[in-house]
């Protein structure tokens, strides 16, 4: 038995029974049926499994749901109504960065977050920001493209 | 007497004295003598209990009062080989001298302890003597459970005897000459283990005693936290000043403000102790993290009061190799703070930055936060290398935060750059580590 868990997720709230260690991309693929977000490595090596808290990229991989009550959760099923999402998503679509597109959710989450903090990143804001999702079909260097188009806001 | 005779009588006597001195200053003082006070015996003692278990146990049964007290002893973590049953033995203490394997003490009686008789349990927990009269090396930190009264180690005995036999034996142990001599811990022993059951401290107070007790008999704090003599026993003139135990720095717990507790609030202290983290302070991993997991969050609240009162009363000893303050937040870019070490830094950015913010801030919890924590402002960078390659796993009220082991992942020479970075970004001063000396790190995590 467990007390029945309260998340805010894309601005609904959801209320469901997981225990409190559940990682939070359990919830959101299993409990929630939400899998637009993906399992890679599990421990949070890999990126692929990238939302929001509080506006910020986190891997929900190693993210106990107990460390998320009372926050504001978004995923790739939503972060398209974020203006810096929106912008993301238009560029991905853009310069179709996409290959297999496994990584591709926990791709735009970082960068989503990654424009919203930094409005214009160089390479190096790219860098920091982006190491940690790995991308094994190698589109990193159209991810860098799209990245830097959605900044500036030009159509290809 | 010849005169030849003379000198060589006199040399001896002086090689005896000599000998004696040598022995007196390396013992140095008890683990209680600084409180200074008189000390009355146990039965003689009327403003309180220090020993036993706490209020709400003395109705339970033998079996439970001893399970609290082998709890609060600790026993488990070092009798347990992950994967294995518990109290079954086989965890390898890894030393520079060979490999220690901990001893089966679930009731079997071929490979356990369920021959023992009560005075073998005695004289096993308080004076390091096998069953067979083969002496116990002090890994077994029977010079501190010296000081548990006999009815609380006989209740330990009975929730050992109460849990089911398991069959194990483990591996011999590796130690080369001289240390694979038992023998010669009789000697050790005789210096060393003062044999004395706890005597109250009267012009301290009840709680203060209590403290003392779960502290010094049964939690053994200074067998990590002391820092070790010539003759690798405790050096109570450094009392809880700091030392190195199975690869992992134990830091400064006297009451010390800069280096030591001193600066703790009471509520961090036993937060701590409870659930293995503070704010600002970070959070208990490695041996202190199972410590934590296995004892302390055991304890009845008033115990864990207890032991923060005796704590503070232990006299400040700082640590110069630590700085006076630790270092404020870094700041929220990347670019700014430290540039130096790109290594480091691209180490940093991919396999850390999510979860602990390049502020050291964590943005997902605040167990995950590295500012304000001694390990990213100790300039070894012991813990960081240390969490870095074997990870950690913390069970709170709220749930498990975990962090993964990188030690099979990433080389030597990677994690010594991610520390070095990681030091130099959070704390007051970046380490210097190499690849040997995380190899070295690598070889003395007990196993």
């Amino acid at each position: 038995m467990h007390m029945a868990t309260v998340l805010t997720i894309n601005g609904e709230t959801k209320s469901f029974d997981a225990p409190p260690e559940m990682p939070l991309l359990w919830v959101l693929r299993d409990v929630l049926g939400m899998t637009g977000t993906k399992f890679g490595c599990g421990i949070a090596q890999c990126g692929a499994c990238t939302v929001h808290v509080d506006g910020k990229a986190v891997r929900s991989c190693v993210l106990p749901v107990s460390a998320v009550e009372n926050r504001a959760i978004t995923t790739i099923e939503h972060v398209g109504s974020t203006p810096s999402g929106a912008k993301v998503q238009k560029a991905w679509l853009d310069l179709e960065v996409i290959q297999c597109g496994y990584c591709q959710s926990g791709q735009i989450m970082a960068a989503a977050a990654l424009l919203a903090a930094t409005s214009h990143p160089d390479d190096s804001d790219i860098d920091a920001a982006m190491a940690g999702n790995i991308c094994r079909c190698g589109t990193y260097v159209r991810i860098r493209e799209a990245i830097k188009q959605a900044a500036s806001g030009r159509q290809s | 007497m010849s005169g030849k005779m003379r000198i060589l009588t006199s040399l001896v006597v002086i090689a005896i004295v000599v000998v004696a001195l040598g022995v007196w200053i390396i013992r140095g003082p008890g683990p209680l003598d600084f409180a200074g006070g008189p000390k009355v015996a146990l039965a003689d003692y009327r403003a309180g209990k220090p020993t036993g278990v706490p209020a709400k146990l003395e109705k339970a049964s033998l079996v439970e009062r001893g399970e609290y007290l082998a709890k609060a002893a600790d026993c488990m973590v070092c009798h347990s080989k992950p994967g294995e049953k518990d109290y079954s033995g086989g965890l390898g203490f890894k030393l520079p001298f060979g490999t220690l394997y901990s001893t089966n003490i679930t009731p079997d009686k071929d490979t356990g302890i369920g021959n023992y008789s009560d005075q073998d349990f005695l004289n096993a927990v308080q004076r390091g003597k096998r069953h067979d009269g083969a002496r116990l090396y002090p890994a077994m930190p029977y010079t501190s459970y010296t000081t548990m009264t006999d009815e609380d180690v006989l209740a330990v005995k009975a929730y050992l005897f109460s849990l089911p036999a398991v069959r194990a034996k483990p591996p011999e142990n590796t130690l080369s000459f001289p240390f694979n001599q038992r023998w010669a811990m009789i000697f050790w022993s005789a210096v060393f283990n003062p044999d004395t059951r706890f005597a109250p401290d009267t012009s301290k107070s009840p709680e203060w005693n209590r403290g003392a007790y779960l502290a010094e008999a049964l939690a053994h704090c200074g067998e990590c936290h002391t820092p070790r003599n010539l003759g690798f026993a405790l050096d109570n003139r450094k009392k809880f000043a700091g030392a190195i135990t199975a690869g992992w720095r134990a830091f400064n717990i006297t009451s010390d403000k800069a280096t030591g507790l001193g600066n703790w609030r009471d509520e961090d202290l036993i937060s701590y102790l409870s659930v293995g983290h503070a704010p600002g302070h970070g959070s208990a991993s490695g041996p202190m993290g199972e410590a934590v997991d296995h004892s302390f969050s055991q304890f009845a609240p008033e115990d864990i009061r207890a032991v923060v009162a005796y704590l503070r009363s232990v006299p400040p000893v700082p640590s110069p190799d630590l700085p006076a303050t630790t270092a404020p937040v870094a700041p929220a870019s990347h670019k700014d703070g430290v540039t130096a070490d790109a290594r480091g830094k691209q180490m940093f950015a991919s396999a850390c930055a999510s979860c602990h913010g390049w502020s050291g801030e964590s943005p997902v919890s605040p167990m995950a936060t590295l500012t304000g924590t001694w390990a990213v402002n100790d300039p070894a960078a012991t813990n960081v290398a240390q969490i870095v390659l074997s990870g950690t796993k913390r069970h709170t009220p709220d749930g498990a935060l975990s962090m993964p082991a990188f030690g099979n992942a990433y080389s030597d020479d990677e994690i010594a750059a991610v520390a070095n970075y990681v030091t130099a970004r959070f704390g007051t001063k970046g380490s210097k580590l190499t690849a040997k000396d995380v190899a070295e790190l690598r070889e003395q995590t007990a196993e």
